[in-house]
């Protein structure tokens, strides 16, 4: 199987990156192709893997294609389309670009040509191409339950983190995350995170060993606090106000390919598909689990909650989270974030300038995870034994 | 950027026309020249001849045009007529081959493609390219001069359960078991294949229950519970036919040949007894439980009638225990796995001596019908295969009987 992770020098380094779109501009469609799946599969009443499972082949996709050979929208349906199926709740081609259509402006459905479905399906062979058919994708979904029933502390403390965390799992897939670390290391993180901000400090854990310094490492060996920071940083970044769009809406498709990057003046308006931070609700997001109900500690069990910045659903609960509003529902965004060594990270205050969003750490992502051992040989052979004629 | 986005706009509107078609080409022409780094061209296969049809395309005798000519089974996946694109079966099939790595399931090495080219509106055919097999175990019954010892039977019943307590592990269920579905090397190491029906399986928790398709499993093999409109089965349905295969290393054809669901039933009932609350608890409470002709009063006869073919009594004992009618009481691989027939004498013995007599392909896609009248089944499924090492295997012929 192809091996999905790449460090930070790869993913500047795209094809999109090598056609002339810029690093931003790339993160942003990347950041609009993942949250147009969460919407559309929302949307369509399909589950958080199923979703998830899409917006991971759409990143993959555009490890290996440019924005501008295959615009993202089209793509994104493609690969809700094929996660559809792989997940097992199938749904119509011609009912996922319904939806698309109904999402996207006049504009950005013309991306889909004159037969959108046609599109699609041919499309859905260089996506399988492009991933290898290595369709089944794990998300820190149920890892975060796994270790959250590890955890000991007040019930209702460690839920509200819970469900902390799996809002930050929810957006970070509007980041290249899981083109960087396996899914045990993101919800190691992200639940770390979600600890932080939640003030819920974890004293003790069930299987605790002297060894042990924090509870993740009974999970994952060799976690950093640098790693940690790293990640939490890229999904906070996803909350603070954009530097704004250099690049244009859609890359031109048309233009003759100009092989420098794009160097335009950073905008002030956000796009409109972004809220910024957070002017936010008072009720904690709902995050139903479809398809992970096997498992006991009942995830984020909270009222539904309805933002009304939150387009297009109207009278449903949304069966996703929102994707960028305010991560720690009905806890009020502390200004700072007290995380253990220095420097404290910045929360919810704008990056001065076009931030660094990337510092540099060039570990390359290790193999925490060595395969699982299988079944023992077969029983010891036989002794030899008389002829026995068949009938 | 209100402003830089204005007039750019209509420009774009006016260009899109004329430039829609060169981008097409463009892309058509990116499309076909793309390298995709993970799915090599089928071309890298020679095709020798057709040795099945799967539930989801044919299935070819290939060998590599590399230097070690190495040979594969390649099964087309069949995507004409598909109105939802690559087919959700074939997506399965290929979850689960990746996921099942075992000496005992035919071993997946790479789907390949066709170029996408003009020609074929830029649409490739993809094939999953399986280890190649010598025969499947549907043929080499059908050949009266592949005798098999008891020790032999026993070893491809090992290798069979052993295959099943692995796939069943890993909460996978075969849905498709038959003869014909059972690959043997000619190395006799024996390989389960096609897993076109196969699909995942989760326990059922109380209050939600599971709902399968009952249209699976080849009529033959059937087992009653799916005959009776059951949605919720399990590992059960796949050791009725494992003890149906098992039966028919005796008599060499499969025991229950019915020409429907109806009739099918009613020669289960025959050889196992009705189908009674009494010995399946529950039994009534299934779909079809009323709306099937249920023969009342039957008496279980499997030992009885099968001991004419099976003289060993433990052979006979647990095929009694794999045909029982409650998939509840139906043994599990496991249990099978250590019942006695394996661990008395004549022990399992390998079965390559007995193979190296033959040195053509038995494939049942190949061989004449096992009887008069002998009908091709719906989802006939073929054989891919699987051996160690294939080197020698040029001196196999395709066609046989």
């Amino acid at each position: 199987m192809p091996y999905w992770y790449y460090d930070k020098k790869d993913l500047q380094n795209t094809p999109s990156f090598r056609d002339g779109i810029s690093n931003e501009t790339e993160n942003r469609y990347r950041k609009e192709g993942a949250r147009f799946i969460i919407d559309t599969g929302s949307k369509m009443d399909l589950g958080y893997n199923t979703v998830a499972t899409g917006v991971v082949y759409f990143h993959r996709f555009y490890m290996f294609h440019s924005f501008r050979t295959f615009p993202r929208y089209i793509t994104a349906c493609c690969c809700l389309f094929l996660a559809g199926k792989v997940e097992e709740t199938p749904k119509k081609c011609k009912d996922i670009i319904k939806v698309a259509k109904s999402l996207l402006t006049e504009q950005k459905f013309a991306s889909f040509g004159e037969d959108p479905k046609e599109e699609v399906m041919t499309l859905e062979r260089i996506l399988l191409q492009t991933i290898k058919f290595d369709l089944q994708v794990e998300h820190p979904y149920g890892y975060l339950l796994k270790y959250a029933k590890c955890l000991k502390g007040d019930k209702a403390k460690l839920q509200k983190m819970v469900q902390m965390a799996w809002t930050f799992v929810n957006d970070s897939l509007c980041t290249t995350l899981c083109l960087q670390w396996e899914p045990e290391v993101i919800a190691v993180a992200l639940m770390f995170l979600a600890g932080k901000l939640s003030k819920f400090e974890v004293v003790d854990w069930n299987g605790r060993v002297p060894k042990h310094n924090a509870w993740w490492d009974m999970f994952v060996e060799d976690i950093t606090m640098e790693l940690l920071e790293d990640i939490c940083h890229q999904v906070l970044d996803l909350y603070s106000p954009q530097p704004q769009s250099s690049g244009a809406d859609s890359p031109p498709l048309n233009t003759p390919k100009t092989p420098k990057n794009e160097k335009k003046p950073p905008s002030v308006t956000p796009p409109a598909s972004v809220s910024p931070v957070a002017p936010i609700p008072s009720k904690p997001a709902i995050t139903p689990i479809k398809n992970g109900a096997d498992v006991k500690v009942e995830p984020p069990k909270m009222e539904p909650i309805r933002y009304q910045s939150y387009p297009a659903y109207p009278g449903i609960p949304p069966p996703y989270p929102p994707v960028y509003s305010a991560p720690p529902p009905s806890i009020p965004p502390p200004p700072r974030l007290a995380i253990t060594g220095p420097p404290p990270m910045v929360y919810s205050e704008p990056p001065p300038g076009p931030p660094a969003r990337f510092p540099p750490v060039n570990v390359p992502p290790p193999n925490y995870f060595p395969p699982l051992p299988g079944r023992g040989p077969p029983p010891p052979g036989p002794p030899p034994r008389p002829y026995y004629p068949p009938p | 950027m209100q402003n830089v986005n204005a007039p750019r706009e209509p420009t774009q509107q006016v260009i899109s026309t004329s430039s829609t078609i060169l981008n097409m080409r463009e892309k058509e022409k990116y499309i076909e020249d793309f390298e995709f780094p993970y799915c090599d061209e089928s071309s890298k296969y020679e095709k020798v001849a057709k040795i099945g049809q799967g539930t989801f395309g044919e299935v070819f005798k290939a060998r590599a045009r590399n230097s070690n000519k190495k040979f594969v089974a390649m099964k087309k996946v069949l995507m004409d007529n598909e109105k939802e694109g690559f087919p959700i079966t074939a997506l399965r099939e290929i979850k689960i081959l990746q996921l099942l790595k075992h000496e005992n399931v035919v071993n997946l090495i790479e789907i390949c493609r066709t170029k996408a080219t003009l020609h074929n509106k830029y649409r490739s055919t993809f094939y999953l390219v399986f280890d190649f097999c010598e025969h499947d175990l549907a043929g080499l019954l059908s050949n009266v001069n592949v005798k098999f010892s008891l020790g032999e039977i026993k070893k491809v019943m090992q290798q069979l359960l052993n295959g099943l307590y692995y796939i069943h592990s890993n909460k996978i269920l075969h849905r498709d078991m038959k003869a014909a579905n059972v690959l043997i090397t000619k190395n006799g190491i024996l390989k389960l294949a096609d897993f076109g029906l196969a699909r995942a399986f989760s326990v059922a928790k109380s209050g939600q229950v599971n709902k399968y398709t009952n249209r699976v499993v080849t009529l033959w093999y059937r087992p009653p519970e799916l005959l009776l409109g059951d949605r919720n089965y399990g590992p059960p349905v796949d050791m009725w036919g494992a003890g149906c295969i098992m039966a028919e290393m005796w008599t060499r054809s499969p025991i229950m040949q019915g020409p429907t669901e109806q009739q099918q039933l009613i020669l289960i009932s025959q050889l196992c007894g009705s189908c009674t609350p009494d010995v399946w608890p529950g039994v009534e409470h299934l779909d079809l439980y009323n709306k099937m002709e249920l023969p009342k009063g039957q008496k279980r006869k499997v030992k009885e009638r099968l001991k004419p073919y099976v003289k060993d009594p433990y052979g006979c004992d647990l095929l009694d225990k794999l045909l029982q009618l409650d998939p509840a009481k139906r043994y599990d691989a496991d249990t099978a796995l250590n019942h006695d027939f394996f661990w008395t004498d004549p022990m399992p013995c390998d079965l390559a001596n007995m193979l190296a007599q033959h040195t053509q392909s038995m494939f049942e896609y190949l061989a004449p019908p096992r009887r008069p009248g002998h009908l091709r089944h719906h989802h006939h499924a073929g054989a891919q295969p699987k051996p160690s090492g294939a080197l020698q295997d040029s001196t196999y012929q395709d066609r046989v009987f």
